[in-house]
């Protein structure tokens, strides 16, 4: 406790002399670690996440895809081929062998990839992890309308036909024909001896090892696959098994078949990981404020309200983290319905940034105006754009009202009709109804209405994405987010600008640009010198920009915090969550 | 009677089938796709419209409502193939969102919500009735005063303060109950941890209901006290014990077990802040998820649940009442 005490005041006495804005960073990142003791790391004990979601997303390995949910399963019961480092810092990012000997061998211009498995792995029920498992693993994707939500990225890449329709003529493990089968067994190819598992992928993908990191590519025993049922309690091949997977919590304890020599990454170190489900939000932060649960970590940001008594209280004796992330927000314009340049450009002069992000706490515990859809923790390919944010000189934080007017008259005569109709029935923005709208409706309006713009709002309360990414329904403008898989802009900017991707919001391939565009997209994918790739996506992300295919509005900050008896935690940049494979409990 | 019973059961299916087909109509003019809800952010068309022909919303919604009531009676099976799964009989449905068969998860979650709404009864109905019979028997004086009080504090209350507080001050901040996470366990193998998990609900469900009971049975029992009768059982001479005893409570209480029995049936549905502040996965917490994430299955479950415990407690009810008053059975 003395040294927290010592170590908290050198925090204040550095914050003295910095500059306010960068106060909170330091305070934030420099408090985690003044938390966490430098201790032994000790076996044993129970640790404990407290969220207030009625449940993870997926247990799945073929559907998980979520931040947090990959970065506790992957830490627990669900084991890769490939995995990032789990180090704190910026060295995180970069690619170690989990289940595979090696981060993979590309050959054949990055169009085939060959990984051998290592020996010694396990299934919880002590059978040998083979090739055929992660190839029926990989298989599963296929089957969208079994075992959908997971990364999608495989039913693209591998070399496999599309029917008339442009999907892939093989439909999944369940539901195949025999050519469908046969084009999957031609693209997925195991050894003679069951460990080396080679992909043959239709066009060259530089990355394409770093999506190896997502269970998706994960074994699956095919005796053992129930389907959408397969959910609620995977095979584990982690150190940890699901011993109960209940409304109230999941329960996480020793896996007996794994063991630590076929296991570079994982230091299993509590005896059992207990998450409660569906706790009032009040009450998470109560329990970690109180530290009734010193072994207890929040698996959801504090309330707002809350924010302060954890970050700029001393009371606060636990363990907490305020970190940027890599998501980032944006309004996505339907280009078919808004073709007219002037005016999406227009409605992002227009835009009160600076009242959005004042209102949702300001840049302490919210976020910062975004530069570039590329997050800037990807230092390998992001560079502020020079259209979006504070690099361009005509941007202001409240709205540059005159640039707005201006272009807004532009538009007048360029596009008339289109002019029409924004200042009179107006635009329609999609938004995924919540209790913020109320407050966020009325100071967007007033924006967009200095230049004459009307917006309407169309709330949608359940099936957000399915509505939106459907062409027929999707309004104007839809409301979204975006996280790159890993990092490389390769996950961000396809995703995002092109259908292949699977996320192309901004239906924007009738643009005139979009051919160049798209081929450039293509030769980044498959371009394999990292840097040369990268330069290649900062041009791919400015095109963009200027042509205001979306609307970007913040980069988003994450907070979490712990009790007293939560050791070992730090910030993981792949996932942007804590890295639980390291915590340990002293209580 | 077996004529007035068989009536009422009759009754009763109708109302029921009446409500599991309001529920459905109810779905089927909200303008969303139930087909889109089963899959996320990537819900392509494709899915969509395969996962609308695995579920049987592709066929017209009074077949959809007989493939729903078939499923009752001879169970369901969803998908075809190795995928395929099967929901026994009584099949109310397959949850996605759960991944499960809403029967099986109602299985998990009834006995929750049934020891939520037990204990909180018992409690309520001995603290509720039993403060009103000392505020009607000491009418003016200091118990009557100290129930008032009790009642001004219960009915002025609502349950989230009331379980907010219990659970931030005596359980997380004081310790006095710690918070458990080890989720439910049956009195019958834990009794103690049963205890634990359930006395701050029922305390929370027991103080605002047992303020409302104190004073509808201080109420009543004065009205009884009044009564006629009861002034010749005093003529008669007998004790003013007796005279509560044997004519006063039996007379006062007919009412009162006809309010707890409406009461318990409405908990049974819907505890829903109680078990949303303790964190109980019982059927009230489980149907407010459900309907703010479109779950027909679910929510057509649990709306015929809630109206069956209403109407078999109804049915309890007008059979007391027909034992005791004949002129109902007419």
């Amino acid at each position: 406790m003395s040294r927290n005490t010592a170590r908290r005041k050198v925090v204040a006495s550095l914050a003295t002399v910095a500059l306010a804005a960068t106060v909170a960073m330091v305070t934030g990142s420099v408090s985690a670690s003044a938390a966490t003791k430098k201790l032994t790391p000790q076996t044993g004990g129970t640790l404990t996440f407290l969220t207030h979601s009625p449940r993870l997303d997926h247990l799945d390995p073929t559907r998980i895809y979520t931040g947090r949910d990959l970065a506790f399963e992957t830490a627990y019961f669900v084991r890769t081929l490939v995995s990032f480092k789990h180090v704190a810092g910026p060295t995180s990012t970069s690619l170690v062998p989990d289940l595979a000997t090696n981060t993979g061998v590309p050959s054949n211009s990055a169009k085939q990839w060959r990984f051998t498995l290592r020996p010694g792995s396990k299934f919880q029920d002590g059978k040998d992890i083979t090739c055929a498992d992660v190839k029926y693993g990989v298989s599963r994707v296929f089957d969208q309308t079994v075992l959908g939500d997971g990364p999608t990225y495989m039913i693209n890449w591998l070399d496999i036909p599309v029917d008339k329709s442009g999907s892939s003529i093989y439909q999944g493990p369940f539901s195949s024909s025999a050519a469908g089968i046969a084009a999957f067994d031609k693209a997925v190819i195991c050894s003679a001896d069951n460990r080396t598992i080679t992909f043959k992928l239709g066009m060259s993908v530089g990355d394409f090892n770093y999506l190896l990191t997502y269970p998706v590519v994960s074994p699956v025993q095919k005796a053992h696959d129930l389907g959408d049922k397969y959910d609620l309690s995977p095979e584990a091949t982690g150190p940890y098994m699901i011993k109960e997977n209940t409304s109230a919590h999941l329960m996480l304890v020793r896996n007996p078949n794994w063991n630590k020599s076929s296991d570079p990454i994982r230091t299993p170190y509590p005896d059992q990981i207990l998450l409660n489900y569906g706790l009032d939000q009040q009450v998470q932060d109560q329990i970690i404020l109180s530290d009734s649960v010193p072994n207890a970590m929040s698996f959801d940001a504090p309330l707002p309200t809350n924010l302060k008594a954890f970050f700029e209280s001393s009371s606060f004796k636990g363990g907490k983290l305020n970190e940027d992330t890599a998501f980032v927000g944006y309004i996505a314009f339907n280009v078919k319905k808004m073709p007219c340049l002037q005016i999406r450009a227009a409605m992002y002069y227009a835009r009160n940034a600076k009242a959005l992000l004042d209102y949702a706490g300001g840049p302490t515990y919210n976020g910062s105006y975004t530069t570039s859809l590329t997050s800037p923790l990807n230092t390998v390919d992001y560079a502020a754009n020079g259209v979006w944010g504070p690099p361009n000189p005509d941007w202001k934080p409240e709205g540059n009202v005159a640039k707005a007017q201006a272009l807004m008259d532009e538009a007048k005569t360029a596009c008339p009709s289109e002019y029409k109709r924004v200042t009179t029935t107006g635009v329609t923005i999609d938004v995924r109804q919540s209790s913020t709208l109320t407050d966020t409706i009325p100071i967007n309006k007033a924006a967009f209405a200095r230049v004459g713009i009307v917006v309407n709002y169309n709330p949608i309360s359940a099936g957000y994405y399915p509505t939106v990414m459907n062409a027929s329904k999707q309004n104007d403008l839809s409301n979204s987010g975006w996280s790159q898989d890993w990092p490389n802009a390769s996950t961000v900017i396809p995703p995002l600008y092109t259908p292949e991707g699977g996320f192309d919001l901004s239906q924007n391939t009738g643009e005139a640009i979009y051919p160049a565009f798209h081929a450039a997209v293509l030769k980044a994918i498959g371009t394999s010198n990292r840097a040369a790739q990268a330069a290649q996506w900062k041009a791919l992300d400015k095109q963009a920009a200027a042509q205001f295919w979306v609307l970007p509005t913040l980069g988003i900050k994450t907070q979490v915090v712990w009790g007293t008896g939560v050791q070992g935690a730090y910030y993981w940049l792949p996932q942007g969550e804590p890295d639980y494979a390291k915590l340990w409990v002293t209580k | 009677m077996l004529t007035f019973v068989s009536r009422r059961l009759v009754y009763a299916a109708i109302t029921l089938l009446i409500v599991s087909m309001a529920v459905y109509a109810i779905f089927a003019i909200l303008p969303f796709d139930p087909a889109a809800l089963t899959c996320g952010q990537h819900c392509t068309p494709l899915v969509i419209r395969a996962n609308r022909i695995k579920l049987g919303f592709d066929k017209p919604l009074w077949e959809q409502y007989w493939m729903f009531l078939h499923g009752i009676f001879a169970g369901r099976t969803y998908g075809v193939g190795s995928a395929a799964f099967h929901c026994p009989a009584p099949a109310f449905g397959y949850s996605f969102n759960d991944n499960m068969c809403v029967t099986e998860l109602l299985q998990q979650k009834l006995p929750i919500t049934l020891s939520v709404a037990i204990g909180a009864l018992i409690l309520w109905l001995i603290v509720g009735v039993g403060l009103g019979i000392l505020a009607a028997r000491f009418k003016g004086r200091w118990p009557d005063t100290a129930s008032s009080v009790f009642v001004l504090f219960g009915t002025s209350l609502p349950v989230f303060v009331t379980g907010l507080f219990l659970l931030i001050w005596v359980s997380i901040k004081w310790k006095i109950i710690p918070i458990s996470f080890l989720g439910y366990v049956s009195v019958f193998s834990d009794p103690i941890g049963f205890v634990k998990l359930f006395i701050l609900p029922w305390i929370t469900l027991a103080f605002a209901f047992a303020a409302l009971y104190t004073r509808f049975t201080r109420a009543s029992i004065l009205e009884t006290l009044g009564e006629d009768y009861i002034r010749t059982a005093r003529a008669k001479g007998l004790s003013e014990k007796k005279v509560l005893r044997i004519h006063t409570f039996r007379a006062a209480l007919a009412p009162i077990v006809t309010l707890a029995s409406l009461d318990f049936a409405g908990l049974i549905g819907g505890a829903i802040l109680t078990e949303t502040i303790f964190n109980l996965p019982g059927i009230g917490q489980w149907t407010l998820r459900s309907v703010y994430e479109f779950n027909l299955p679910v929510v057509v479950c649990t709306t015929i649940l809630a109206a069956g415990v209403v109407i078999i407690m109804n049915l309890i009810v007008d059979m007391l009442y027909a034992v005791l008053d004949p002129r109902v059975r007419i």
